[in-house]
């Protein structure tokens, strides 16, 4: 059984909608089933990240909160 | 064009109102939404060829904090629109002619054409249409 890929992205200080822009250029470049950790400090990710994720069909795969920002996982989907 | 398309007429100068008109431009792009920006007015300047920030960009007390904690560029967001969704900006062809400008007198790859105004009203029937 192959090991999942996570990809991970620090977008700490970057502001709406940076993380989300960022995140998607990353989709973009890995494989179907592969993740992408994205660490934003940017508040509205928490929401928006989610809803654009559930809006084209990817996968939340989770939302931590750290100290002082968010480790937010998806994995592509399509 | 589909009828979930958004259009925005973007006549304002104001770095506030660019800032917003390239974050719904690049979110809807990137949401596998259509998006059409018609460009006119004192908006045309904000897109000139090879200007820095600082010259680019003029508004209010909001756009002093937009540069300050370094808010995404509106030329970064209508860009990273165009390559991951579909964005598509329009340069209003009468703006174009009383500046004197051709289309090579705006940053390169931003603009599809120039376009007059009926033909995007006419294309913005079925559609969302935001005024900034």
């Amino acid at each position: 059984m192959s090991e999942t890929v996570r990809e991970k992205i620090d977008a700490r200080g970057a502001f709406c909608p940076g993380p989300l822009m960022e995140l998607i250029a990353k989709l973009k470049l890995v494989n179907i089933g592969d993740e992408i950790e994205i660490w934003s400090s940017d508040k509205g990710s928490v929401n928006d990240i989610p809803e654009w994720v559930k809006k084209v069909k990817h996968e939340m795969v989770g939302i931590t909160q750290e100290d002082g920002y968010w480790s937010i996982v998806v994995r592509k989907a399509k | 064009m589909a009828s979930n398309t958004l259009y925005i007429l973007l006549c304002s100068g104001e770095h506030e109102k660019v800032q917003m008109a390239a974050m719904m431009a690049s979110v809807a792009a990137v949401s596998e939404r259509p998006v059409e920006v018609f460009v006119s007015m004192n908006a045309i300047e904000v897109f000139a060829k090879g200007v820095s920030a600082a010259e680019r960009y003029h508004g209010g007390a909001f756009s002093k904090l937009l540069k300050d904690k370094k808010a995404p560029d509106p030329m970064t967001l209508f860009q990273q629109g165009k390559e991951l969704g579909d964005l598509k900006l329009w340069a209003c062809s009468m703006a174009l002619d009383v500046k004197g400008w051709e289309l090579d007198h705006l940053e390169d790859e931003m603009f599809d054409g120039p376009m007059g105004l009926t033909k995007f009203l006419s294309d913005a029937e079925e559609g969302q249409f935001i005024t900034l």
